[in-house]
């Protein structure tokens, strides 16, 4: 059964769109990638899912239940972190976890240790006020309010900004953990590298449209890396013939540059027999992705 | 339940302010009707030389002014005034705060509906006013029945400082109305402030010009106190149009409500 299912989901804001003709569907227990630049659709179409807005065309399902008539029952089983968390500034973290978890049915108990769990691992002072709180810490208590049901469906919309490299790491490491116990996890992002760690699949939208849905690893394998090598000695063109998925390729007196696109071994074996001083290889961006799948579309 | 109870203690600071605020302009206003009706030829000499129109902006109705109820019912013209200003303040904020403190998305993505969280907000703000309305009137009561010279109604008292409630309950629904129309309210006081003084001095105007029309207008010109004190009544008139406003604004802010696009917290 598909977790999330939107079929022809569409968004208008007035006359300016937000999502048009909308198709996904998010399988039971992948971490789905959702990427796409800022303003492409990706928020619009999350705050339909959760019924935070109402869609103008199509219609949406999560657990098989429609979005707009259901809202109330789904949320129970969906745990929510936007980009930026916003709380009660006169409440201790404590306060507002607990208010949070009153809502769910599940038995509070459960919850209060279950917050205590999550803070601990995520090393949050819960007595403090959430007005004292850095923007990091604030997000902390958001990643807890957004788990602290243990809900099927985590729904995370560019949720890593404010958490150092560190905390980014236990975050994903608990997002997989979840994901492990049967969490389905639905994740939008804007930065590729955090979407290739966690994700199976991905969606790339721009413009209110999706544009592709792909495994992360053949679309990784099928996107351009950019690479920069130096050389001691200036590197003859020929050594890089007979290499497919290459191009843009520069040499210079003791620099070597260019895009590829391929199997990495075959090019790693060419640069292995080279005399190099220097390597970087380049995650392609978000807007060479687009670019790949614009030439190709 | 529990968004009832967080209301309740969001705003347990301020109703406590309010309440003990209104209750000591009373018992301090109360304190000089001794004064003012030791003489009471004397006075209502001085008052019958005010000019009509002042008499009539101020309030003071000759029949009444020195008796305990129609003082008391001048001091409830302006603590009534006060009391709109926080029944409104209640009203327009109790919803809107949540999308100008941008919490709208955390108490919206929870398994609650929206027409339960209206339900739960609007009976919360129903408990504030109630609460001040409780303290107001029993330390109104007890100090009228310490203060007074002579012998008066507790019940006719009673219905006079209730109007206070009543004039609440109007801008209570008037604020919630407004509060789920006005997408982005970023201060209540600023929009209930300029609400409730333009009903205040529209009414005021409306007894000064004789006009009327006022009176089925503004609130605060529903309840008179001569009408009150002959009939141990309020007017049923007055209280229906109270009740039909009260009811409309509500069904359509229940509406508006659960319908409403919640926008993105930037």
């Amino acid at each position: 059964m598909n977790i999330i299912e939107t079929k022809k989901l569409t968004k208008y804001y007035g006359n300016s769109p937000g999502i048009i003709d909308l198709d996904l569907s998010v399988e039971q227990g992948e971490i789905f990638g959702f990427i796409g630049p800022n303003g492409a659709g990706k928020s619009t179409t999350i705050r339909t899912l959760l019924g935070l807005i109402r869609p103008t065309g199509g219609s949406a399902t999560i657990f098989g239940k429609d979005v707009v008539k259901f809202s109330p029952e789904i949320n129970e089983e969906v745990g929510y972190l936007p980009s930026e968390v916003f709380y009660y500034d006169d409440m201790r973290a404590i306060d507002l976890l607990k208010y949070s978890g009153s809502f769910y049915k599940k038995d509070q108990k459960v919850i209060a240790k279950r917050i205590n769990d999550l803070a601990a691992y995520l090393d949050l002072d819960l007595k403090k006020k959430i007005d004292d709180l850095s923007y990091g810490n604030k997000k902390k208590v958001g990643i807890i309010q957004g788990l602290l049901h243990q809900p099927k469906l985590i729904i995370l919309d560019e949720p890593t900004g404010g958490l150092d490299p560190l905390m980014q790491q236990r975050f994903f490491a608990l997002l997989k953990e979840e994901n492990k116990k049967g969490a389905t996890i639905l994740f939008s992002s804007h930065i590729l590298s955090e979407v290739q760690k966690l994700c199976d699949r991905v969606a790339i939208i721009k413009d209110g449209k999706i544009i592709k849905v792909e495994r992360i690893d053949s679309l990784i394998e099928n996107t351009n890396k950019r690479f920069k090598l130096e050389t001691a000695v200036k590197v003859d063109k020929s050594r890089f013939t007979g290499l497919t998925g290459i191009s843009d390729l520069v040499i210079t007196d003791n620099s070597i540059s260019f895009l590829y696109r391929g199997k990495i071994n075959d090019v790693t074996k060419i640069i292995a027999s080279l005399n190099l001083t220097n390597m970087l290889v380049e995650e392609p961006d978000l807007e060479e992705i687009f670019l790949h799948y614009y030439a190709t579309d | 339940m529990n968004i009832f109870l967080r209301e309740l203690r969001a705003y347990r600071k301020s109703v406590l302010i309010w309440a003990l605020s209104l209750s000591l302009l009373s018992v301090i206003f109360l304190m000089l009707f001794p004064a003012f009706t030791k003489d009471t030829l004397a006075s209502q000499k001085v008052i019958e030389h005010f000019p009509l129109a002042i008499r009539q902006a101020l309030d003071i109705s000759l029949q009444y002014f020195f008796t305990i109820y129609g003082f008391f019912a001048y001091l409830l013209t302006f603590v009534g005034l006060a009391g709109a200003v926080q029944a409104m303040n209640i009203g327009v904020g109790i919803i809107s705060k949540e999308v100008s403190g941008k919490t709208a998305d955390f108490l919206l993505t929870k398994p609650v509906s929206r027409a339960a969280v209206i339900t739960s907000k609007l009976l919360a703000a129903f408990g504030l006013i109630l609460i001040t309305n409780i303290v107001f009137s029993l330390v109104s009561l007890v100090a009228a029945n310490i203060i007074s010279t002579t012998k008066f109604d507790n019940n006719i008292f009673a219905l006079t400082s209730a109007t206070m409630f009543l004039i609440q309950i109007f801008f209570l629904a008037l604020g919630i109305l407004t509060s789920v129309i006005i997408p982005k309210i970023k201060s209540a006081i600023s929009v209930s402030l300029p609400v409730v003084f333009s009903f205040f001095i529209i009414g005021t105007l409306g007894v000064i010009l004789g006009n009327d029309i006022v009176k089925y207008v503004s609130p605060f010109k529903f309840f008179d106190t001569n009408y009150i004190i002959s009939h141990k009544s309020y007017d049923p008139k007055y209280l229906m149009i109270e009740a039909v406003f009260i009811v409309v604004a509500i069904a359509i802010s229940y509406i508006v409500y659960t319908k409403k696009d919640v926008k993105a917290a930037v």
